[in-house]
């Protein structure tokens, strides 16, 4: 886990003829292949892995997307789709295969505020979409906390969730259509936005599918309206018990708050240590950051506060506090969205953790993580959304200590291994990337690995878009030779 | 209340392999009540693959608001399980609580409730299947949020049992809110009262859990009048609910009704004795054109039930029997300007509406490759999603 050399495995085929190409499709300054150059895409957001891509290219238009794609087809060669490199599980990573970078697909093509419906190219930046279709009352739900740097693309392949999530539903909710470009380089043109879709959910199997089943060209994405009042709640508890009680007896109550987070003491106080201060008290074990939206006919929302604030109060917090103006509502939620910045200050480095578990076994995982942190000696912070029981352990470290780094990839694995022993998953919105390989073997047999792989295969039978990545190959009985390759050999033998 | 489904689960994977070795394919069942809907299978012959004996709650937590269940157990046991919780599994699929869990998921079926809370692939966490090649696959697992691999559980669902039997399922609840109320309100005789609902509730600050445009056969039906009306279910506390009560007073005078409304809608197809069903969709905003669609079959074949799902822009209609087919065949050729998914259909019309659809060649290729995956030798429900499938 510390910081590997940098490799280049350049994948064959990946040479100044290819460079200059590509180069021809997309222009001279649009493809990076000296070594140099290529640093800068040596990793994303997962400070533990950096491998050098053979090549970048970054194509303007979707003719261009086409055009790389097709090129890289006739001469077999494997690469990784990238959008901006925000992503936690080393999921764009391109260890020698071509980096196709689409961060500069920025257009969104069509806004139907009627209908509450956009199509967007998948470069596009979460928060811009939402941006640009506020005048129609709708904004895009799922808010990663790097909405302001991720792309819609991206959060496609990732099936990313964000803190609104519990009550708006996650990416693969509100993407009703795609235009797929697949590593074959056809066009493919999956769901319906205007009507029912009837046959295979094959948006279902796109969306999450992590760059292995080709590149969206457009994305329909659903909008929803933005609610008519939004009241955020702070409360503050004695105990992480507490808080964790508190957050099922809201739930319990049918109402669905729009966002439930938990804070704890150790990211409370680095938050308000830096430049987020967000006015969270650092006495406290534990903080909820609570959002309720709905209408203001009738004080419907009023009571559904009240009723809030007096669950948090029989469960123990010390206070409730409801934010008075959106002044006072940014700052309660800019102290939730940078606490990873925050932690930036503690240490060089920082390795965010993504892992669920059924809500009613918060507390006790909660007990246990920090146990194994003890155990492994290292500081364990959490911040997560605590009404999905989505956890976000993260871990500041100096990855040049390499004990310190072995240590911390030890209580990973552990807490991992605890969570899904108490009935979770390894990954509620990262993805499984390159980080997360070793830990499918935890929760799926090798009959729905190997189901996984063959799904892989219908929609890129050569195994070229993003390879390596979501599924260990080892692991797939049958798999470890592509159907065109063993076309091939098959050829090979019978010539 | 774990139950011993190992030996059933095997029984079913000596089946699969039977059939795999020499045929007839198998067609794959749940409680028995829905057994003319999809296409006609492919070939002459099928044996029957039951999964009702298959029963029982696996896990239920009440504080994850989740659930597990084997595919063979009924909505109504799902539903007298967490009712006393207050809470509820939000799908009522049309028929009645009597079909199982695993049909229900397999068919991605829906009812009004799917306004508010979306269809089968919004509320299904986890599934398990056998597959075509008798291997035991899961997809997804008990936890609300899940991005581990591929995404299988979406791609099982709807797949109509031809990707694997369906053994195990696990949902996401709801709590059951505060109030919940029905209420009934007459369509105003105006030409454009279809659309003036669309577009209050798509104003309004407010998701009702169902809303309903019923045409007037289907209203008496009912048991609510003899007009065109819509139904509507609110919900939320007291306060919110008399607010959206008021708001939906711009319609017409809403009247409460018992939610009984709900259970007779959704057999609604029984009580007419209908063979022919099928539904029409289109973007929301063009759901004036889909129901005068739908109010055109029922002008040429008189009975026929008709109701909307406004903000989902769904038209299901129910023809009865005694129809002809050349009353409905013209409606279900309109692809270009709406999409037809059917029901229940004979074989002809299934025939006709086949050829109407254009589908993308690269679509029904994924889908033939992802049915050779999971299928190889196509003993699973072989065409009932038609002929590539």
């Amino acid at each position: 886990m510390s910081a590997p050399l940098l490799s280049r495995s350049l994948a064959a085929g990946i040479d100044q003829a290819l460079a200059d190409r590509l180069a021809a499709i997309v222009g001279p300054r649009r493809v990076l292949f000296r070594p140099s150059e290529l640093l800068t895409y040596s990793a994303d957001a997962l400070p533990s892995y950096h491998v050098r891509p053979g090549l970048a290219v970054f194509p303007g238009t979707r003719d261009e997307v086409v055009a790389v794609v097709r090129e890289l087809a006739s001469r077999e060669i494997p690469f990784v789709p990238r959008g901006a490199g925000t992503g936690l599980s080393g999921g764009a990573l391109s260890d020698g295969a071509v980096l196709v970078c689409l961060n500069r697909l920025t257009r969104i093509l069509s806004i139907d505020g009627e209908n509450g419906l956009a199509v967007v190219e998948p470069g596009v930046v979460n928060v811009a979409l939402t941006r640009a279709v506020s005048a129609h009352g709708l904004h895009y739900a799922p808010d990663p906390s790097s909405q302001a740097a991720c792309t819609i693309g991206g959060n496609v392949a990732e099936n990313a969730g964000g803190p609104h999530c519990l009550k708006y539903g996650v990416t693969t909710n509100h993407v009703v259509a795609l235009t797929v470009l697949l590593p074959s380089g056809e066009i493919v043109r999956l769901g319906n936005a205007e009507g029912e879709n009837d046959g295979y959910d094959l948006v279902g199997a796109f969306v999450g599918s992590e760059g292995c089943f080709g590149i969206a060209l457009d994305v329909t994405v659903r909008l929803s309206r933005n609610p008519e009042a939004i009241r955020t709640l702070l409360a503050d508890f004695l105990s992480v018990d507490a808080a964790a009680r508190a957050v099922s007896a809201i739930v319990a109550t049918g109402i669905i708050p729009a966002a439930l987070e938990m804070i704890d003491q150790a990211t409370v106080r680095a938050v308000e240590a830096s430049i987020y201060a967000a006015g969270y008290p650092t006495d406290a074990a534990a903080v909820l950051l609570i959002e309720l939206d709905g209408a203001l006919a009738g004080g419907g929302l009023e009571r559904d506060v009240r009723t809030v604030d007096a669950l948090c109060l029989a469960n123990g917090a010390r206070t409730v506090r409801v934010a008075r103006d959106e002044a006072e509502r940014a700052r309660l939620w800019q102290g939730r969205k940078k606490a990873f910045g925050a932690m930036g200050r503690i240490s060089p480095h920082l390795v965010v953790q993504d892992a669920v578990v059924p809500r009613t076994r918060l507390p006790a995982i909660l007990e246990r993580i920090q146990e194994i942190a003890e155990q492994h000696r290292v500081r364990v912070c959490n911040v997560f959304h605590a009404g999905d029981g989505n956890l976000h352990p993260n871990i500041a470290y100096d990855a040049s200590d390499a004990d310190e780094a072995a240590r911390v990839h030890l209580a990973m694995r552990d807490i991992m291994e605890s969570c899904v022993a108490a009935g979770g998953t390894i990954t509620g919105e990262h993805g499984v990337g390159l980080d997360k390989l070793s830990y499918m073997e935890l929760i799926f047999s090798a009959d729905t690995l190997a189901a996984m792989c063959s799904l892989r295969d219908v929609f890129d039978p050569e195994r070229r878009s993003n390879p390596g990545k979501v599924v260990p190959v080892h692991a797939c009985r049958e798999w470890h030779m592509s159907p065109s390759a063993r076309r091939r050999e098959r050829a090979t033998e019978t010539t | 209340m774990i139950v011993a489904a190992a030996t059933e689960v095997d029984a079913f994977r000596e089946r699969i392999r039977d059939a795999a070795a020499a045929r007839p394919p198998l067609r794959i069942v749940g409680a028995g009540t829905w057994l003319d809907a999809g296409q006609p299978l492919a070939g002459t012959m099928s044996d029957t693959l039951s999964t009702r004996g298959l029963g029982g709650i696996v896990e239920y937590v009440p504080g994850d608001l989740t659930l597990t269940a084997r595919a063979g157990t009924s909505l109504a046991e799902i539903r007298a399980v967490t009712a006393p919780e207050g809470q509820w599994l939000a799908l009522d699929p049309h028929g009645a609580d009597e079909g199982t869990i695993g049909a229900t998921v397999a068919t991605a079926s829906v009812g009004p409730l799917a306004t508010a809370f979306g269809t089968p692939r919004d509320l299904v966490l986890g599934v398990e299947v056998v597959t075509g090649t008798a291997a035991i696959v899961r997809g997804g697992g008990r936890v609300v949020k899940n991005v581990a691999g591929f995404d299988l559980t979406r791609l099982v669902t709807g797949s109509w049992g031809t990707l694997g039997v369906i053994t195990e399922v696990t949902v996401r609840l709801h709590a059951r809110p505060e109030v919940d109320l029905s209420l009934a309100i007459r369509l105003p005789a105006r030409g454009d009262a279809v659309d003036a609902v669309r577009l209050l509730l798509r104003k309004a600050p407010f998701t009702p859990h169902a809303c309903e445009l019923v045409n007037d056969a289907l209203a008496r039906q009912l048991g609510i009048g003899d007009r065109a009306t819509v139904i509507v279910r609110v919900s939320g506390n007291a306060e919110a609910v008399k607010a959206q009560r008021d708001l939906l007073g711009q319609i017409a005078e809403p009247r409460e009704v018992s939610s009984d409304v709900w259970t007779r809608l959704r057999a609604a197809d029984s009580a007419n004795g209908a063979t022919l069903v099928f539904r029409l969709s289109q973007l929301p905003s063009r759901l004036e054109d889909i129901w005068r669609a739908a109010m055109a079959v029922a002008a040429a074949a008189p009975d026929t039930l008709v109701h909307a799902t406004a903000m989902r822009g769904v038209v299901r209609c129910i023809v009865p029997a005694s129809a002809h087919e050349g009353d409905v065949g013209p409606v279900l050729t309109g692809q270009s300007t709406r999409t037809c998914v059917g029901e229940r259909l004979p074989p002809s019309l299934w025939q006709t509406l086949n050829s109407a659809v254009q589908r993308d060649g690269g679509v029904a290729r994924l889908a033939r490759g992802i049915k050779a995956a999971f299928d190889p030798a196509r003993v699973l429900n072989p065409g009932i999603l038609g002929e590539p499938l």
